[in-house]
């Protein structure tokens, strides 16, 4: 697993696929290609999950390069692309998340 | 590699900017700083429903109120270009600085450890002085 116990915080994460819950409440998944101290990221080749109790998960591509500030993030987490890939998105019915409540 | 200095590189590029009260700006990046905040040019706003556009000529934000930004592709490898081209030019000056701290550190305790147990006091001497005292007791 790409985790380093030995090693803290995002440098284990760098080049790794990472899913970020952002305070909007969105859920974002790309390559993580940099991080700093104020937890803003570069991430590569963005998606984000959009979740919907009604129909399945949909998947849209943002495409591109983002930076996300540290101040809009709320979770990083890591990511297994190979139980990821046993996913069946259209399946999995989930009610969207509410925004962070400051 | 750092987030600002993506930012730095994307100057002149096309980008897109959210804000965290929803509206994005698309524009040329003109300037931004280390805190973020950005200066753009030929600037198109959308409002957050995304149903209202207006064209401005110039805008700068702060940069605590952007959620995110997005940047051309080709900027990542813009970034991976030029920090190269910054190592390379003062490869010596790093690796020497480097080189010699990691020699120093290593052969004092190297040889002292070796030495030890293998070749006796001749070795020992040239260990160092915390070395060669400790070295001194244990030949008595």
């Amino acid at each position: 697993m790409a985790a380093d116990l030995q090693e803290a915080g995002l440098a284990s994460l760098v080049d790794t696929t990472i899913s970020v819950i952002t305070n909007d409440g969105r859920n974002i998944v790309g390559i993580l290609r940099g991080y700093d101290q104020a937890t803003n990221l570069i991430l590569d080749e963005c998606h984000e999950r959009v979740y919907s109790s009604k129909s399945g998960v949909d998947q849209v591509v943002l495409g591109g390069l983002h930076v996300v500030r540290g101040d809009n993030i709320a979770v990083v987490g890591e990511l297994d692309d190979d139980l990821d890939q046993q996913l069946n998105l259209s399946q999995i019915r989930a009610a969207p998340l509410k925004a962070v409540q400051h | 590699m750092l987030p600002l200095l993506l930012l730095k590189t994307a100057q002149k590029h096309p980008v897109l900017v959210e804000l965290k009260n929803g509206e994005t700006y698309n524009g040329h990046m003109v300037q931004c700083d280390s805190w973020m905040n950005v200066h753009l040019r030929e600037v198109i706003c959308t409002s957050k429903d995304g149903d209202r556009f207006w064209r401005i000529p110039e805008t700068y934000i702060r940069g605590n109120t952007i959620k995110y930004l997005r940047v051309p592709d080709e900027v990542i490898d813009k970034v991976k270009e030029e920090t190269y081209k910054r190592d390379e030019k003062r490869p010596n000056v790093f690796n020497r600085g480097r080189g010699m701290r990691g020699r120093g550190g290593g052969r004092g305790e190297g040889r002292g450890q070796m030495d030890g147990g293998g070749r006796g006091e001749g070795g020992r001497g040239s260990g160092g002085r915390g070395n060669r005292g400790r070295g001194q007791h244990q030949q008595l």
